[in-house]
């Protein structure tokens, strides 16, 4: 070994370096080099700051704009509020029944999620657990229906709607759908069904047959084995699929908005209810965006009540157990 | 307590027959058991009893009953699965009760009656775990606890003692004959333990690729083997095989000449066949009168010696040119049980007789018997 060489060797070992003049970037970038694990732990707090600006902001603006007075609405701050009035959250229930806004797509996004889950419950077990002939073409079926736009539904769903249904006529006044929640979760429930279908066939698929032909021996039917044993094994994705569905039905406005002509008590739902603090003559925007922050509450608890389940169900796969 | 008859059941899967136009009658209050290699069939047969898969063409009748088109349910039966199959979001007592309350027994007949199931498989104090904090062994004593607690009229157990220790193997299959005078029920069971089918069943059911080879008591089963598989299966270390063929005054192999009258024992000069002879049915000449009745002896070499404790197995050639094959039991190749005090060693020239009282005669053509005795 030449001498040279052992110079060069000595050179890597030292890590003091003190013959290189550094810029401060540069010794940071040494200090991260030298030390990944920092490295990872500033990315990590860099990306989830970030993530948290990004979604809470409009969040915190929209409780800005809430809290500000009418009449300074022009001077809503970027970080404050123009003033502070609170009393906008009780006024959006006064000049409106917003509350009853609110029920109405409360019920329909639970009636539609229930729905969903039910028969997607069934067309998942048969999806997932059966073998068919033509299985394949059915599923393809299935899931085209979801890959639509939902305007392609509504000008004959509208029509039929409107129209007057003699065998209706002892359930529904008019013997029409038009005004009543059956012609907002009807379609709805039909359009998100595929998805769901889809996910809980993904997780029923993945029960193993010993379970369900054991709940069978021990006195199950089939259907009592899907419900005793695979569905609640599933917990996760039936969570997922039926957040994932209230969510979608509870958000909806384009169906529910135009199978209803608007008013509370015709079951108009709670983004009609919004959009109703927009006046002829001014807009109200602290009272549509206290509204907007009182509409997010139940789909908020909801997530957080069900989140420990959606997270395992969205990662779900991964691991198998 | 019924009986289960099986009537040309034949269960096809896309690429193979699993089971084979199987008839077979169980008989009230029987304990059967079904073995065979694995794949053979044994699974899907207590399925199809159950109920699990329904079969391509045949009928099955538990009691007086026509259960074919039943659903598993309504044919009063209960099974232990080879998986072992338990409800992982159950806890031991929910488990083993799930059937019970399925069929709203009153609290006090399901507590009783699941305490009494796991005092049985000696599960006590374990009511409150869930099963991934089990052992195996464990959670295939709850699954037979699930099984028994219904007291059903039929009891399918696919291997149920499969993951046990030897000690608590034992003491399982002692409980399991208990249960089995006790309640009087029919129990159809399936395991790969030699041991566990000859001492426990009333009688063997010996598949092999889905088709029924011989259904008779343990002993018959080893002592009158209806054919060259059952022979070959029944029995460790397997029957000796050699091959040959029949000649005017008896049998004729390469290594190996046995005198016999082949009239007498159906055969006729020129037809091949195979003579099956049990490890323990070979002598060395010096101890020729433990056997009853003696050939006449035979050069062989000792090829390898394995001691066993209670007796020693001895692999020998015929003689010294032999290939020996890997597990010994090749063409020119014999197996034979020795005492384990017996003063051999490996490369040892002796000579061997062989018992004719238990000597099999194969027709080497179906594989069927002819005869269990030159005698
Ligand atoms: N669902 C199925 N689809 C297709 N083939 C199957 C199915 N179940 C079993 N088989 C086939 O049927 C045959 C018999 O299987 P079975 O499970 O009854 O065997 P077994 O005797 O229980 O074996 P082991 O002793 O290994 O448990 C096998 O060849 C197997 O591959
Ligand atoms: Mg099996």
């Amino acid at each position: 070994m030449s001498e040279k060489d052992q110079a060069d060797l000595a050179a890597m070992e030292r890590t003091d370096e003190p013959d290189l003049d550094r810029g401060i970037v540069e010794a940071w970038a040494a200090k991260m080099i030298s030390n990944p694990d920092r490295a990872y732990r500033a990315t990590f707090y860099v990306a989830t700051i970030f993530f948290l600006v990004t979604t809470l902001f409009p969040f915190y603006w929209l409780l800005m704009v809430a809290l500000t007075p009418r009449n300074r609405l022009s001077s809503v701050g970027v970080l404050t509020p123009g003033g502070f009035n609170p009393g906008a959250f009780v006024e959006i229930f006064t000049r409106l029944p917003f509350h009853r806004y609110i029920f109405n797509s409360f019920l329909i996004a639970v009636v539609a999620t229930v729905i969903v889950l039910l028969v997607a419950s069934l067309a998942g077990y048969v999806f997932g657990r059966l073998r068919f002939r033509a299985k394949n073409v059915l599923l393809l079926s299935v899931l085209v229906t979801s890959f639509f736009p939902p305007a392609a539904f509504f000008v004959p769903l509208n029509r039929l709607f409107n129209r007057n249904i003699d065998i209706l006529r002892p359930l529904m006044q008019d013997g029409s759908l038009y005004n009543t929640p059956y012609a907002i979760f009807i379609p709805l429930s039909a359009l998100y069904l595929p998805l769901s279908i889809f996910i809980l066939m993904t997780f029923y698929s993945q029960i193993p047959d010993g379970l369900e032909d054991a709940a069978r021996v021990e006195g199950t039917t089939r259907l009592g084995a899907l419900f005793r044993i695979i569905v609640p094994l599933s917990a996760p994705g039936v969570a997922t699929a039926g957040v994932l569905t209230f969510i979608t039905v509870y958000n909806e406005y384009f169906f529910s908005s135009l199978m209803t002509d608007g008013r509370p008590q015709s079951w108009a739902p709670m983004l009609e209810g919004i959009l109703r603090f927009q006046g002829e003559f001014e807009v109200l925007f602290n009272l549509m965006a206290a509204a907007s922050i009182v509409a997010v509450l139940p789909v908020a608890i909801l997530v957080i009540v069900a989140q420990e389940k959606i997270v395992s169900g969205l990662t779900a796969g991964a691991v198998k157990e | 307590m019924a009986s289960v008859t099986l009537q040309e059941i034949t269960k096809q899967y896309e690429d193979v027959t699993a089971v084979d136009d199987m008839n077979l009658e169980i008989r009230d209050g029987e304990f059967i058991t079904f073995v065979g290699p694995s794949g053979c069939g044994k699974s899907t047969t207590m399925e199809t009893i159950a109920g699990l898969t329904l079969p391509t063409e045949g009928t099955i009748s538990i009691g007086e009953r026509d259960v074919t088109d039943l659903p598993p349910k309504d044919r009063g039966i209960s099974m232990v699965f080879q998986n072992i199959a338990l409800f992982p979001h159950m806890d031991v007592y929910e488990n083993i009760s799930f059937g019970l309350r399925l069929r709203k027994y009153d609290q006090e007949e399901i507590d009783r009656r699941v305490e009494e199931a796991a005092d049985v498989v000696q599960l006590e104090g374990m009511m409150d775990r869930m099963p991934k904090e089990m052992s195996g062994g464990q959670r295939q004593r709850v699954a037979i606890a699930r099984a028994i607690v219904r007291e059903p009229e039929v009891f399918l157990m696919d291997e149920p003692l499969a993951n046990l220790d030897a000690e608590l193997r034992v003491h399982m299959r002692t409980q399991l004959q208990r249960l089995h005078r006790e309640l009087d029920t029919t129990i159809i069971y399936v395991t790969h333990d030699q041991a566990q089918a000859m001492t426990m069943s009333d009688r063997i059911a010996v598949i092999n690729g889905g088709v029924l080879q011989q259904v008779a008591p343990p002993l018959e089963c080893y002592n009158e083997p209806a054919n060259l598989f059952v022979a070959g299966f029944i029995g460790s270390p397997a029957m000796n095989f050699i091959e040959g063929e029949v000649i005017d005054d008896g049998f004729q192999s390469q290594y190996t000449q046995i005198d016999f009258d082949p009239e007498t024992h159906g055969v006729t000069p020129g037809q091949d066949i195979t003579v099956g002879i049990r490890p323990e049915d070979v002598f060395l000449e010096e101890d020729a009168r433990k056997a009853a009745s003696p050939t006449k002896a035979f050069d062989a070499v000792v090829d390898v010696i394995e001691p066993m404790g209670k007796e020693v197995n001895a692999y020998l050639l015929f003689n010294r040119d032999v290939e020996a094959s890997a597990e010994g039991r090749g063409e020119g190749q014999l197996l034979i049980n020795l005492a384990p005090d017996t003063d051999i060693a490996e490369g040892d020239d002796i000579r061997v007789v062989m018992d004719r009282e238990n000597i099999h005669l194969f027709d080497r053509a179906s594989g069927d018997a002819i005869t269990h005795s030159l005698e």
